[in-house]
């Protein structure tokens, strides 16, 4: 009589096979994404300070919202939003620009997406988000909320106008 | 009279219609997850 009492674990052939192809996707996109993030520069927006929803609109930055140039090709661009439109609605910046966003609502949720470009924000009454693209190609940018914020959501948005 | 298998004989199973299930599931999440990954890359970098 035997008495081994190791505990043995024995794992089927296809089963350990499924595990380690499982294993290597997951590192294979933890990869991509560390490179995507880190390597080239893709980030996800970061709040940039806090404002009280209820005076953001009548001080500081944003009760003079619109684009500010800081340098040949540099802006930054403060937008308020609001149920249920953007403020400026349409901002225009030749090619080549670089342009950061905060953006902050004074009433609900919102969000902050321009097409075609990376730029994509939760927008929290309360919270400065922040994001920036650089518009290379010039053309037409449309900017959409795409958090449902009440019956004229679908009237909200915007658009980035980049010109030659 | 049939004799019953033996245990070493049972475990010969060879599952390949979960295998083709399970690769092809693995090739669409690829597929997909690529795709994404691509577009992300296509809309460039964020400042």
């Amino acid at each position: 009589m035997t008495t081994d009492s190791k505990p043995s674990m024995h794992i089927d052939p296809y089963e350990r096979g499924w595990i380690i192809a499982t294993i290597i996707l997951l590192i294979v996109f933890a990869a991509a994404i560390t490179v995507a993030g880190f390597a080239m520069g893709i980030q996800v927006p970061a709040p940039a300070g806090r404002v009280n929803p209820q005076t953001v609109a009548q001080e500081g930055q944003f009760a003079t919202p619109g684009l500010r140039e800081l340098a040949p090709g540099k802006y930054e661009a403060y937008i308020l939003a609001q149920i249920w439109r953007f403020d400026p609605s349409e901002i225009t910046v030749p090619a080549g620009s670089e342009v950061m966003f905060y953006v902050t609502s004074k009433d609900v949720q919102h969000s902050f997406s321009i097409d075609g470009t990376n730029v994509n924000m939760q927008i929290v009454p309360g919270q400065i988000s922040r994001l920036g693209h650089r518009f290379d190609t010039p053309g037409e940018y449309r900017i959409v909320c795409a958090e449902y914020c009440g019956s004229g959501h679908a009237a909200m948005y915007g658009k980035v106008i980049v010109t030659p | 009279m049939n004799e019953p298998k033996k245990p070493d004989e049972t475990e010969q199973f060879h599952p390949k219609g979960t295998i083709l299930v399970l690769i092809l599931f693995m090739l669409t999440l690829i597929a997909l997850w690529g795709s994404v990954y691509l577009i992300l890359l296509s809309r460039g970098v964020t400042v």
